[in-house]
């Protein structure tokens, strides 16, 4: 078992593994104690992310008193046992295994794009293979190229990692193994496009069968420079490494053993903004633009410590601070914490990837927050969880983990939530007036409403009795949503009283962090000054405002991420011109650098004060996370106020859906020259009858006063009037679209 | 020899041989008498007849000794590590580097720099490549390392020139393509110099 299922603490044990007493938990293999205790098994095989594939042999071990040779990477350790990682029979075991993987191998390192970094590599030097004894007759097998990377079944030695990941992880289940004996390949079953499987199996395998297309014999491994950070794009601020050289981002890497990324994060990082040098007459002006400033309008691209930036020019020049996804989620968070009596939500990814049932509401999760369907999928394929996904649309990409679909009206989620809550809660003990309030639901009237059938909720209910371990996965649909505040007290109860690990996904970058750190107003008056958000005087890192900023990955500072960590970023990139801290040292405040503002984050909030420099970024040699810090979950007082539930209004006629592309985000993926995607509004045959609407068509609306210029195409494998309206193309004017993710679609026709 | 012997200094107690080197004179006469048998011997005619045979060889004979530099050139070593040459694979003509990088790495005064690029062929394709002779050492490092036998230490040792620049480039390295069969391999570091046979002379132990 890998370390995910190691949770449920065994009894202690102890072992000794080459002579060296361990003490460890029941439950764990002989390899997860030996690394835990820096003993080296040599593994080929071994993914401490997935479940252990067995395929290699490599890490056998003698257990004395046992008969043969025992699989390290599989068997669990059981008290007092006395293993030897290494013996004469054992080395030599390993030598041939190396030379069975060796047969044929081509002799191509001086060109292999993993050569110094290549297990294969390694290994046989490792073990002094000086000649091959095994031969086999050659086969043609050519490269083959399918998008992110290439794969080269010559270099391939079978060990099934990247099918693994594929399954286990991202769960779009796109790699398989073709057997055919010493003919066996890797095949890509879904190829249409680039799935998220392609950048992890990259990642992951310990050859150079697959690599990255775009970094294909462009750089040895060893001429780059590895700055760690943390990806930028969604609120996931998941573990990456850039590697430079020569100030060009050449790749993206992570700690693969142990922590994922989505192909935004892998493929979406040439953003930086260039060939930026210091304009001092457009500086002067910014900085007058902040004392004239009535209010500051900024998008989620920010990092903490510009955030509070921000917020203390606000209480020095009084601005208002507007910033919309944020304090949507702000809002949302504050009505949640008035039922749990903690700042934050409860659950961590970690836990959703334990969890035996798992449901979705309020997000198009594939899509929103690619990391968090990881650890859904992961919860699917490890403990077979239950997955509910309640959505007016939908999603065919979950499909495969998805076991229940429950559909709701685009508007109706108010009663979605409470028929979930009424629904779960049947048998938790609830305060007097909560449970009054559940048992006065008109239950039959928000079904009807809602659409949601009440047997459907109790399927879902009888499913989860004798189960433990459920998580509740929220979205961003629900925090701009007119009845925000309800829908989050009402979601809320799910984890104060029934026990549930409940994340609220952040909706964009940083949103998590800002509305921690900022005190952020609801809507912008007067003279205005954007921060990669259009306004009278605008500060862009895309280099089309009226003073350049850099972008994310020319800054150092922290992110907050989903887990509630705050995680470091550094410099990958360099940037010639002015940045925030300027403007603010300008306007009267006083840091050298903008990290000196790390440890002058709000510990009211939950922030420690940590200088930037000493923040830890590691995974140890079993996986155990240290990057940054973990938010401190603050107690704030309790009101268990509830609103009636207010009258459902639905939308009819054709509705569209604000909902980006897997691999897309903001106005920064969409720079990326590798995640291009088309930015078109993308509905059903159902659609387009309903509007009168053919394929190819141009038209034009507007959403909270951003016109938008689609092409309208069918796509055959969506269903019902619900289009979706991708925003990831729409310049800085995405950090303005401020409403409901759902809107009836009126639009104008321009032709053709 | 042990090293005890030879550390025993004691010359009395040890095997030396004495020389008979003979009187040397003391008084004005017995001086006299050297300088003048050693004048008129005939060892000072064959000291002239050398360089009167020498003179006639060169002159009559076309044996001249000068090296009409820049004319004429004299075979350099092979073991001379001069500007490099990058060479070709003879059968195709194409540049024998496959970019691996290995020449980059072990530079220890860090002057080459390489870019390389996936090509339509699927073949790693040297896309640039320099060496910064600013800063080269000629330690040939990097000719020791090269896999393919690609980048060699040539002969061409006038390196004056008005910019270093002017043979670091792959391009300038490179032997020309219509050059190709006059390309000559590199015969290693162990090598010797290739008139090395005529050079062989007796030891001079006659003396
Ligand atoms: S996969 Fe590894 S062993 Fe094989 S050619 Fe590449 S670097 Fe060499
Ligand atoms: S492609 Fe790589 S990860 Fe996949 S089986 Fe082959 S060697 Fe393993
Ligand atoms: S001769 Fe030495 S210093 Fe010059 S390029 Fe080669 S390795 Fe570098
Ligand atoms: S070592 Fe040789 S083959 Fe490799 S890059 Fe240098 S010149 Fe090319
Ligand atoms: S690591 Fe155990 S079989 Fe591969």
């Amino acid at each position: 078992m890998s370390i995910h299922n190691s949770i449920n603490k065994g009894k202690a044990i102890t072992v000794t593994i080459d002579g060296k007493k361990c003490k460890s938990t029941f439950g764990k293999t002989i390899l997860e104690i030996a690394r835990e205790n820096d003993i080296y098994v040599p593994t080929m095989c071994y993914l401490t992310k997935v479940q252990p594939i067995g395929s290699c042999r490599m890490c056998v071990v003698e257990v004395e008193g046992v008969e043969g040779m025992i699989l390290s990477c599989q068997e669990k350790a059981t008290d007092g046992a006395v293993i030897n990682t290494n013996n004469d029979m054992i080395q030599q075991e390993r030598q041939n295994i190396m030379k069975l993987y060796n047969v044929n191998h081509p002799l191509e390192c001086g060109v292999c794009d993993k050569s110094g970094e290549c297990d294969l590599q390694n290994k046989t030097m490792e073990f002094g293979l000086e000649e091959q004894a095994f031969t086999a007759r050659d086969q043609y097998r050519p490269v083959e190229n399918w998008g992110h990377v290439s794969y080269d079944p010559a270099l391939c030695i079978m060990c099934e990692k990247c099918v693994r990941v594929s399954t286990e992880i991202t769960g779009d289940e796109a790699l398989k193994v073709k057997f055919g004996g010493y003919g066996s390949t890797i095949i890509n079953t879904k190829q249409e496009k680039n799935y998220a499987s392609l950048g992890e199996a990259a990642a992951v395998c310990p050859v150079g069968a697959l690599v990255n297309t775009d970094f294909k014999y462009t750089s040895n491994a060893w001429e780059l420079s590895k700055i760690p950070s943390a990806c930028p794009h969604c609120g996931g601020g998941c573990q990456m490494t850039y590697e430079v050289k020569n100030n060009r981002i050449y790749r993206v890497t992570n700690a693969f053993e142990f922590s994922s990324l989505c192909g935004a994060g892998r493929y979406g990082f040439d953003y930086a903004n260039e060939n930026v040098s210091k304009d001092e007459k457009a500086f002067n002006e910014a900085v007058a633009a902040f004392k004239n400033a009535q209010s500051i309008i900024f998008s989620s691209q920010i990092s903490n410590e510009e955030a509070l930036i921000l917020q203390k020019i606000k209480e020095q020049t009084g601005a208002k601070l507007v910033s919309y996804e944020a304090r949507a989620y702000q809002k949302f968070m504050e009505a949640y914490s008035t039922i749990t009596g903690k700042s934050l939500y409860g659950g961590t990814l970690k836990a959703l990837s334990e969890s035996k049932a798992v449901i979705m509401m309020g997000t198009r999760i594939n899509d929103d927050s690619p990391i968090v369907k990881y650890h859904i999928n992961m919860a699917s394929k490890w403990h077979r969880a239950r997955v509910a996904y309640m959505h007016p649309l939908e999603d065919n990409e979950i499909q495969n983990i998805v076991t229940q679909f429950i559909k709701y009206e685009a508007g109706s989620e108010e009663g979605a939530a409470a028929l979930l809550a009424e629904a779960l809660l049947k048998e938790a003990e609830l305060p007097k007036s909560i449970r009054a309030f559940l048992d006065d639901l008109d239950i039959g009237n928000l079904s009807a409403e809602s659409n949601i059938g009440e047997e459907e909720l109790e399927t879902l209910r009888r499913s989860l009795i004798k189960k433990t371990g459920f998580s509740l996965v929220v979205g961003s649909d629900l925090y701009a949503h007119p009845r925000a505040v309800q829908i989050a007290k009402l979601l809320a109860l799910l984890e104060q009283y029934a026990g549930f690990n409940v994340i609220c996904v952040p909706p964009a970058g940083n949103a998590m962090g800002i509305s921690l750190i900022c005190d952020l107003d609801d809507e912008a008056e007067g003279k205005t000054v954007g921060y990669n958000a259009p306004a009278d005087f605008t500060l862009s890192a895309l280099g089309d405002g009226d003073l350049d900023m850099p972008a994310m990955n020319q800054q150092e500072g922290t992110l907050t991420t989903i887990d509630k960590r705050v995680v470091p970023m550094n410099v990958a990139l360099p940037y010639g011109g002015y940045i925030l801290n300027d403007i603010a040292n300008a306007l009267g405040l006083n840091a050298k650098y903008t990290i000196d503002y790390t440890k002058a984050l709000p510990q009211g909030k939950g922030f420690q004060a940590v200088e930037f420099d000493s923040l830890p970024d590691y995974f140890d040699s079993v996986g155990n996370e240290y990057r940054g810090y973990l938010l401190k979950n603050v107690k704030v007082s309790v009101k268990r106020a509830f609103d009636d539930i207010a009258e459902i209004e639905g939308f009819d006629g054709a509705v569209i859906y604000n909902c980006n592309p897997t691999e897309q985000f903001s106005a920064f993926t969409a720079k990326s020259k590798l995640l291009e995607e088309e930015a078109v509004l993308l509905g059903s045959q159902q659609f387009a009858t309903a509007t009168k609407l053919q394929d190819g068509e141009n038209i034009t609306y507007v959403l909270d006063g951003v016109k938008f210029n689609r092409v309208f195409k069918i796509d055959t494998s969506m269903k019902g009037t619900i289009a979706l309206n991708p925003t990831f193309d729409m310049g800085l004017s995405g950090a303005l679209l401020s409403s409901y993710r759902l809107s009836r679609l009126d639009f104008e026709r321009a032709g053709k | 020899m042990g090293l005890e012997q030879f550390k025993n200094r004691n010359v009395g107690t040890q095997n030396y041989k004495m020389l008979d080197l003979g009187e040397t004179p003391t008084s004005g006469m017995d001086k006299f008498k050297q300088v003048v048998q050693r004048t008129f011997k005939v060892e000072l005619f064959i000291g002239l007849w050398v360089t009167l045979r020498e003179m006639i060889n060169a002159l009559l004979r076309g044996q001249m000794h000068t090296v009409k530099y820049p004319f004429e050139k004299l075979p350099i070593s092979p073991r001379y590590r001069a500007i490099h040459d990058m060479l070709r694979l003879l059968e195709s003509g194409h540049y024998r580097c496959i970019g691996c990088g290995l020449c980059e790495k072990i530079c220890i005064s860090n002057c080459i720099t390489m870019n390389t690029r996936y090509d339509e062929n699927q073949r790693k394709e040297v896309s640039e490549y320099t060496i910064n002779f600013g800063r080269c050492i000629f330690c040939g490092y990097c000719a020791e390392v090269c896999p393919e036998l690609a980048i060699v230490h040539g002969p061409r040792y006038e390196t004056a020139s008005e910019q270093r620049a002017s043979f670091s480039l792959f391009e300038d390295m490179l032997t020309p393509i219509d050059q190709l069969n006059l390309q000559k391999e590199y015969d290693g570091f162990g090598a010797v110099t290739p008139n090395a046979d005529d050079n062989i002379k007796q030891t001079p132990l006659a003396y």
